[in-house]
């Protein structure tokens, strides 16, 4: 392969996949060796698509820009990768899906209440969607790195297997495989909220009663959440497993765990999760690999907690 | 050729769902380490229980037949190897 050269973009994200760029710290001189950057939207100031070997997409689809640039790297660039976990499930912009573009427009601008209300914008931006679309629904997509984002030495493996010609070396590990608090069997009874109580920060949440993604979550970040005392939120989207198996969900794999560690019921987890679906689904709700499945019914589990909600009975 | 059973050492957790699921006993937990280990691999069914039950993903089988799942999702597969 001669010189490999990149393009990035940046589409409806938050910026932290290509700062990711930067966490390479001084193994980044390593990757400008053997790489040449051009549009960067961080780093350079070019604004066309340059032929490029290598196009490394974040963000999701959310307007008319983002379906714009994406089809731009993909004429530009021989291999696309869907970068970070926007690009590859849609992110936490998927919850809009929820929505449509006037409520959501109704809800940020003008019925805002940290903030002084002004109309939508109605010029100079670009309108958005109907809905969030995970890149692969607009262009084909060549590699698939999830993560949110992805911890630099997956973008390094990446890059460097590129540059060399070969497969990259990564686990499909769970993020479990990387936290070091000890999961065990214990007689916990209730299930707990992140606000509830302070837990131990040597055990497992799991073990603890806290909902925590780790198990359902594949590893692309190396655990600093669970290490900080933070429950796994499942950036980094689901497992092979639960993604392969239309019957395999989050919510109920996590039970299945949770129930065999504590004396917590099976159904007893899945229901509370629901109760959150919101929150632990947020990162993938817009792929069909999770919307479409025929456990998901994020619509009936709102409507329910809504219910509840009215009749002061909320969770 | 026959049947390999691993666990992945520095991601096992030792919470031994895997030593639960086993229908034929093929795991135990080494107190010391606190890490489940193999000591039946010779039992193994290939059932794969453990390996989807074990919260890292530690568990790895090798020289076994496959059989594919029934239901299973055809538009990810086909991207599955896509995957980093």
């Amino acid at each position: 392969m001669g010189e490999v050269t990149v393009n990035t973009e940046w589409l409806s994200d938050c910026s932290g996949c290509h700062i990711a760029i930067v966490d390479l710290h001084e193994k980044i001189l390593n990757v400008l060796q053997a790489v040449k950057i051009q549009r960067c939207p961080v780093l350079t100031d070019i604004k066309g698509y340059p032929h490029a070997t290598v196009g490394l997409v974040s963000g999701a689809i959310r307007n008319e820009h983002d379906r714009y640039a994406a089809i731009e790297m993909r004429k530009a660039c021989d291999v696309v990768i869907a970068w970070g976990s926007c690009a590859v499930f849609g992110g936490p912009a998927g919850a809009g899906n929820l929505h449509t573009p006037a409520e959501i427009g109704q809800a940020v601008y003008l019925e805002n209440k940290t903030t002084t209300s002004a109309p939508p914008p109605s010029s100079m931006v670009s309108p958005l969607e109907s809905v969030v679309s995970p890149l692969d629904t607009v262009i084909d997509v060549d590699l698939y790195l999830p993560g949110c984002p992805p911890h630099p030495v997956f973008v390094l493996e990446a890059l460097s297997a590129l540059v060399e010609g070969r497969e990259p070396q990564v686990s499909r590990r769970a993020v479990c495989a990387k936290c070091k608090r000890r999961m065990e069997k214990t007689e916990v009874t209730k299930i707990r909220s992140n606000s509830d109580g302070i837990p131990d920060p040597e055990q497992c949440f799991l073990s603890q009663g806290y909902a925590c993604l780790g198990s359902v979550t594949i590893d692309r970040c190396l655990a600093p959440c669970p290490t900080n005392g933070v429950p796994c939120t499942g950036c980094a989207g689901a497992t092979m497993q639960i993604l392969t198996e239309p019957n395999r969900d989050i919510r109920t794999e996590v039970a299945e765990r949770m129930s065999r560690l504590t004396k917590i019921d099976r159904d007893e987890i899945v229901s509370a999760l629901e109760r959150s679906a919101k929150s632990h689904y947020s990162y993938t709700m817009a792929t069909s690999m999770i919307g479409n499945k025929p456990t998901f019914h994020i619509r009936r589990w709102i409507e329910d907690e809504q219910a509840d909600h009215e009749a002061g009975e909320s969770v | 050729m026959s049947l390999e059973i691993t666990v992945h050492e520095q991601s096992c957790r030792g919470c031994e769902l895997c030593i639960d699921i086993c229908p034929t006993k093929v795991f135990a937990l080494d107190e010391e380490k606190r890490l489940c280990t193999v000591v039946h691999g010779e039992d193994c069914i290939a059932c794969l229980s453990c390996s989807y039950i074990c919260p890292s993903g530690a568990i790895s089988h090798r020289d076994f037949h496959l059989v594919k799942n029934f239901y299973r999702d055809e538009e990810f597969c086909k991207k599955m190897e896509k995957f980093l």
